[in-house]
């Protein structure tokens, strides 16, 4: 939605990783005076940490792909003809119809995704990876265009003909008048949506993507006395992502509303 | 006859919403400079007619024309009509999400092709003709509503339109902010600016029209200089109705 949300992602997630780095090192030296299964996560803090990195990358590729998907599945709808919006609204109503880990297996096991997205070329990630952002995102994109139609069928039709009456076109109407208005109001939506899939990004376990509940499910798995810590720390983890994020947007809300509008 | 060269020509048109006959048969003519204004009972068709002079609506049959403009042809460019016939709404439509300056430049820029920094001088300069100079950086929502519909008539004048419509340009407003809107309209009605104007302001109507249309049912029951239809009307509904009026709004 923002430009610049993918370098700023990139960036926040490097310097992550390096303070993570440094806490895990940090850690191990000092985890030995803790009761046991604490001192098994302390030790453990820097594999689940390179999980944390995992899930935050693939919550911003898997929202941009919702976003880049969403936005014109959601205009066609009410802008586009009769067809293009019955075949939009179809594909959305599939995805949103069949539950992310059946969606996630499919694009992992049944179909080649990584020959038609073949992202792990440029970048360096798995196949797991690219299956999980094709995914979410995809998913998220059935979800964003719903979340933007109705902001676009919200705002008033008088301003389509206050525009039009001016002497714009219509997609100029839609561009300087309708769509600025409608992803204002898409904001609060965008939040929602930004939580579920942080948190659904959890389901990637099934594809075996090693991120953050993966990766936990390791420690216990190795460790069945240390379940209660370790859940309890990505529990943690978790919410203080999605809080962090929902005050970030509801700052991004305030800040882009526009004067004198009750939001 | 061959000289005669009106600005507007509405030639029988007609158009109904499925069974109900909203224009029936409706014509008449203005020239440069006249100040029209149309009255007539709620769903008498004047807002349709007004909305089928800029294409908003479609005509069923009938024919308009607008200087070159065949505006009934089903082929005209209508983005290029438009920029020639402003219009300023009843329920006002200001974009909501730009301040006064940039509802008026927007129109400056994108359809007229202005610079940024033309558009801003042009903008200032029409703000400031309808006494809104000291507002140009505030947000619809920060305005009165007299304050918004003035912007509304600055946003449609930049454009240098032929034919200004006004669709009951006040009739959103509280009673004490109307004046102020009325009396913007005059000023530009003596500036020579033609006018098509649904309004049951009689006190706008005697002081700058040319014109007064009555509409009753989809047709033109009485046509005359204001102070002619108001005073001595002839049609029996044009009197009723012009009677109530008054005693809504307490003129004499």
């Amino acid at each position: 939605m923002l430009p610049g949300t993918g370098v700023v992602g990139a960036v926040a997630v490097g310097s992550l990783e390096l303070s993570i780095r440094t806490i895990a090192q940090l850690g191990s030296d000092t985890c030995g005076s803790l009761p046991p299964d604490v001192a098994f996560v302390c030790e453990n803090a820097g594999y689940l940490a390179g999980g944390l990195v995992l899930t935050i990358a693939l919550t911003i590729a898997s929202l941009l792909v919702g976003l880049v998907a969403g936005f014109p599945a959601g205009a066609i709808e009410v802008y586009g003809g009769r067809y293009a919006s019955l075949a939009v609204e179809a594909v959305g109503t599939v995805f949103r119809g069949t539950p992310i880990v059946v969606i996630l297996i499919f694009a992992y096991f049944v179909v080649p995704i990584t020959d038609w997205f073949p992202i792990q070329r440029v970048l360096p990630v798995g196949g797991a990876f690219v299956a999980a952002v094709v995914g979410l995102g995809l998913r998220s994109a059935a979800y964003q265009s719903q979340l933007f139609r109705g902001t676009l069928q919200s705002v008033d039709e008088g301003q389509m003909e206050a525009a039009r009456a001016v002497g714009l076109s219509k997609l100029g109407a839609i561009r300087h008048v309708i769509v600025p208005q409608a992803l204002r109001r898409s904001v609060p939506g965008f939040q929602n949506e930004f939580t579920i899939v942080l948190k659904d990004t959890s389901v990637a376990i099934a594809i075996g993507l090693a991120e953050l509940f993966t990766r936990s499910q390791d420690l216990f798995v190795q460790r069945t006395t240390a379940v209660t810590e370790v859940i309890l720390l990505i529990s943690a983890v978790y919410f203080v992502m999605t809080f962090g994020t929902n005050r970030a947007l509801e700052y991004l809300n305030d800040y882009y509303a526009i004067p004198g509008e009750s939001t | 006859m061959s000289d005669y060269d009106p600005l507007l020509t509405v030639e029988s048109v007609s158009k109904r919403y499925g069974d109900e006959r909203v224009l029936n048969d409706v014509s008449f003519t203005m020239d440069r400079g006249d100040v029209t204004v149309m009255m007539g009972p709620s769903g008498s068709g004047k807002s349709t007619l007004l909305r089928c002079v800029n294409r908003l609506t479609e005509v069923d049959s009938g024919e308009i024309r607008l200087g070159d403009h065949r505006v009934t042809d089903p082929g005209i460019d209508v983005d290029a009509l438009r920029r020639d016939v402003g219009m300023v709404f009843q329920d006002i439509n200001l974009f909501t999400h730009l301040t006064a300056l940039k509802n008026v430049t927007l129109g400056l820029r994108e359809v007229r092709g202005f610079s940024t920094d033309d558009a801003r001088e042009a903008a200032t300069e029409q703000l400031e003709r309808v006494g809104l100079g000291d507002q140009l950086d505030s947000y619809p929502g920060e305005l009165s509503g007299g304050q918004k519909q003035r912007v509304g008539i600055a946003r449609a004048l930049a454009m240098e339109p032929e034919l200004l419509l006004f669709d009951e340009p006040t009739s959103a407003l509280d009673p004490e902010l109307v004046g102020e809107v009325t009396a913007v309209m005059a000023d530009l009605a003596a500036g020579g600016m033609t006018m098509l104007v649904v309004t049951h302001e009689k006190g706008f109507a005697r002081e700058a029209a040319t014109d007064a249309l009555f509409l009753d049912a989809g047709s033109i029951a009485e046509r005359g200089p204001p102070a002619q239809l108001f005073e001595n009307p002839e049609n029996e509904r044009t009197a009723e109705f012009l009677d109530r009026v008054s005693t809504v709004s307490g003129e004499p």
